[in-house]
């Protein structure tokens, strides 16, 4: 009986409602997850499976032969396209939206991504809560973000994605922006996406839920579900809740072709979660003909979400990654992007091997921005957030701290990272293009994930060659 | 009408703002603003006639129509809250067809849709513009298509008697027409899917295709048809040049259009709408439809054009408690003018025109 949860009922009988959420002292802050993947461990991850470099590669004398040397591993090429886009690697910045820190550092990261040539998403309440073009809260707005992205981007890579919650569409965000002047001439050069939201990682069939201050809170309260009315209630923080959003196969078919229909000049992208239907929501998307899918791991999203769903709602991201492997089978072109708690070269990998188009990060961008301004080694340890005397002086600091160039800095210096890495396992599997890559180049450390991706069991045999007729050895 | 004359009248929509008194001025647009009452008398006669009874437009409202092809709406501030400019009378069209005894009304209605910059390009579309809007109870689009086609032909009937007037327009904008069509009922109609095919065919021609591409500056026209989707500006245009007489394309696939053109109940996927299309390259004259009606049906329909319910609300509650078949159509004033004086653009049928993009008088 000693690991009976007694703290956690502890803290729901102090908390009632508000203990499905993380630690209220992080609320708004709550970018660094929580380790309930990890502790107990109960589901398999990427981490599960391993790249199976061969001996034997056609691929690298061919390469040769082009090049007329040996190739080393900068020969590899990384870039790709992604729902159109042409991006210089295979990494889509995953969609933040408007919540505290993420608006905060969003022109930074936006600045960086630009610079790396990979797409930017923008989340859904950004020009709801913190304005479209004029700054409605001490933080920047909608445009300032879209065009620290779009004016930075160089060499015609990248590509920017626009997402629109139920709430955002009393915006008309979308035609806001399709009809805007300082947005036509990227509209024009197919360089906007318009992202369709209809799940995220760590809570699969739940809306958004946000805390935010009271200044805003009186301002959108006739927008969104706000259960504490801030005019007769006063306190700093209130939650405000947005509606998941109905869907039927008929509703996401008609949405698709809407977009399509009302915005002919811009891509169409769809962002959904570790649903069990998930093969279904992939068929009917592609079939519509959107340009790209992005699949969040139930590892994924998980800002402002629910204890509870991180914990027990969806599909592992290895178990989406089979969705995306059985897609391929079936013979499915369109862009699938997966997330989900992956942020590194060798996750870019074992990914596209196993059929995805791309990975998005976004705690991964997160932290590399965080991690590069003054004070960072402060916030990783959350002592200024976790520290309630401690967290006005955090949000002073971290205000101070993303004015310089450190962020962007982070960002650029963590996607070289990752290029690096990119090419290096590439190289090492003999291969030196992106669309090459395949279930070949992976192995699994378990026969689950072996028989669910049709890959090889890296403790079993791989298959018979045939006799070996062995010359040179006198036989008896 | 001397060619000196001609040469002095700069048309492009900037030059509105350079001398706008200069332009209204002109001999020849004030005579296309002659026009223009004339044709709205002659549809005012015509509707009376029919035992229509006409409304003033009410123009501001907390939720206006969900609008088509990524038109934004203006909004003004309303007492603490936000109101929105009509970008069309439907919702109102639909609750005084209900109410009225008569089951008939229309407007003339202005409508305000901040378009896309590149709806400039096209020649028909404008910022703020007038529909002739009209909606019947009981009836289903079939029925009101007969309307409108009598009423077209009613119009350009009585404007045969100004055809003299009528030349020195044409004349003056390098039209090639002598006279005004002999509208014969009933018009042609075709299926959206009839009018895909067709393209498709035509597509077949590289002619058609390298014509498209230099007018229109497009890339691979042929890519565009789909039987899923509306028709391309291009392609409009092009089924509408191969026509001598006005003619219908109906029953446009679901997602084409807004929630309210109801769906066949028998033919998932197709709804009961239609739109009117003046020849010579005029293209798009007038859209309409059946309308939804039941609550249940309204409420999936606007999720799947992503509309929030919720501003909704007087209108799902009218048509919770009181709502009736009807159908309707709107008919462009402005497209009107410009198909029966052969106007280069539909920009020079209104005085002081919006196109979008161009800040003008």
């Amino acid at each position: 009986m000693t690991d009976y949860p007694i703290d956690e009922i502890f803290r729901r009988a102090k908390l009632g409602e508000l203990a499905v959420y993380p630690p209220k002292d992080e609320f708004g802050y709550n970018v660094f997850g929580a380790d309930v993947y990890t502790k107990p461990r109960r589901f398999l991850l990427l981490d599960d499976i391993v790249l199976l470099p061969p001996q034997f590669t056609p691929e690298r004398l061919e390469k040769g032969i082009e090049l007329l040397r040996e190739p080393l591993y900068t020969d590899v090429s990384t870039e790709t396209s992604v729902g159109g886009f042409r991006v210089r690697m295979p990494v889509v910045c995953a969609a933040m939206g408007g919540t505290h820190i993420a608006n905060l550092i969003g022109p930074k990261i936006a600045k960086g991504c630009a610079e790396m040539g990979v797409v930017y998403s923008l989340g859904e309440n950004i020009a709801a809560i913190r304005g479209y073009d004029e700054r409605l809260t001490n933080q920047p707005s909608f445009k300032e973000r879209a065009l620290a992205y779009l004016e930075n981007l160089k060499d015609g890579y990248g590509g920017l994605v626009i997402q629109q919650s139920v709430e955002d569409e009393n915006l008309k965000l979308w035609e806001k922006v399709y009809t805007d002047p300082d947005f036509d001439q990227y509209v024009e050069e197919g360089l906007i996406a318009f992202e369709i939201k209809a799940g995220q990682g760590a809570k699969p069939g739940l809306g958004g839920e946000v805390l935010v201050s009271r200044e805003v809170a009186l301002r959108i309260k006739d927008h969104y579900y706000i259960p504490e009315d801030p005019e007769k209630v006063v306190k700093d923080y209130y939650e405000r809740h947005s509606a998941p959003g109905t869907f039927t196969e008929d509703i996401l078919a008609s949405q698709i072709r809407l977009i399509k229909n009302n915005f002919p000049r811009v891509k169409v992208f769809l962002k959904t979660g570790p649903y069990r239907d998930l093969d279904r929501v992939i068929e009917i998307a592609s079939r519509e003909g959107v340009d790209a899918i992005t699949i969040d791991g139930k590892e994924g999203g998980t800002g402002m979400s629910p204890i509870a769903g991180m914990r027990d709602l969806g599909l592992p991201t290895v178990a989406c990654l089979g969705a995306i492997a059985r897609a391929r089978d079936r013979g499915i072109r369109t862009s699938l992007i997966i997330s989900g708690r992956l942020y590194d070269g060798s996750h870019v990998v074992k990914s596209l091997a196993l059929g995805a188009s791309a990975v998005a990060f976004g705690r991964p961008l997160v932290y590399a921005c965080l991690g590069s301004i003054p004070l960072a080694p402060t916030f990783i340890k959350r002592e200024l957030f976790r520290n309630p005397l401690l967290r006005e002086l955090g949000k002073v600091a971290l205000k101070w701290g993303v004015r310089g160039e450190g962020c962007t800095k982070g960002v650029v210096n963590y996607l070289k990272s990752v290029e690096n890495e990119v090419k290096m396992l590439t190289s090492a599997l003999g291969k030196y293009y992106m669309d090459r890559l395949s279930r070949e180049d992976v192995g699994a450390l378990n026969r689950d994930l072996a028989e669910l991706f049709g890959i090889r069991y890296v403790y079993s045999a791989p298959e018979a060659t045939g006799k070996v007729v062995q010359r040179g050895v006198e036989l008896s | 009408m001397s060619m000196s004359q001609k040469l002095e009248l700069p048309l492009e929509p900037h030059a509105f703002a350079e001398d706008i008194f200069r332009i209204v001025s002109h001999p020849i647009m004030q005579e296309v603003y002659r026009f223009r009452h004339l044709i709205a008398r002659a549809v005012r006669d015509f509707l009376d006639g029919e035992g229509f009874v006409e409304f003033d437009p009410i123009m501001i409202g907390p939720v206006t129509d969900p609008g088509t092809r990524g038109a934004f709406e203006f909004r003004i501030p309303y007492y603490g809250r936000e109101y929105r400019l009509m970008r069309s009378g439907i919702l109102y069209k639909q609750l005084l067809a209900a109410a009225m005894e008569e089951g008939k009304i229309y407007f003339f209605y202005p409508n305000l849709r901040h378009e896309p910059i590149d709806a400039a390009r096209t020649g028909r579309h404008l910022v703020e513009f007038v529909q002739i809007d009209l909606e019947v109870r009981d009836a289903d689009h079939f029925q009101v298509m007969e309307i409108a086609e009598r009423l077209l032909k009613h119009v350009i009937d009585e404007m045969r008697r100004y055809e003299d007037r009528l030349r020195k327009i044409w004349e003056f904008f390098g039209s090639e027409r002598d006279s005004l069509p002999d509208v014969k009922l009933p018009l042609k109609r075709m299926t959206h899917r009839e009018a895909v095919e067709l393209l498709m065919e035509h597509a077949k021609d590289d002619k058609v295709i390298e014509e498209l591409e230099s007018r229109f500056g497009v890339k691979r026209p042929q890519d565009r048809l789909s039987f899923r989707a509306e028709i391309p500006w291009e392609w409009e245009w092009y089924l509408s040049k191969i026509h001598e007489q006005p003619f219908f394309i109906h029953d446009y696939p679901r997602g084409a259009r807004g929630f309210y053109d109801r769906e066949y109940p028998d033919k998932p996927g197709i709804l009961m709408d239609f739109d009117l299309l003046a020849p010579e390259g005029h293209g798009e004259l007038s859209s309409g439809a059946a309308r939804e009606y039941e609550v249940s049906r309204v409420f999936a329909r606007m999720r799947e054009t992503n509309e929030n319910p919720e501003l909704y609300r007087w209108y799902l509650q009218f048509l919770r408690d009181h709502g009736r078949p009807t159908a309707g159509f709107g008919i462009g004033m402005e497209r009107l003018v410009k198909y029966i004086c052969d106007l280069p653009s539909v920009h020079l049928a209104r005085p002081a025109p919006k196109i979008p993009g161009v800040h003008s008088p």
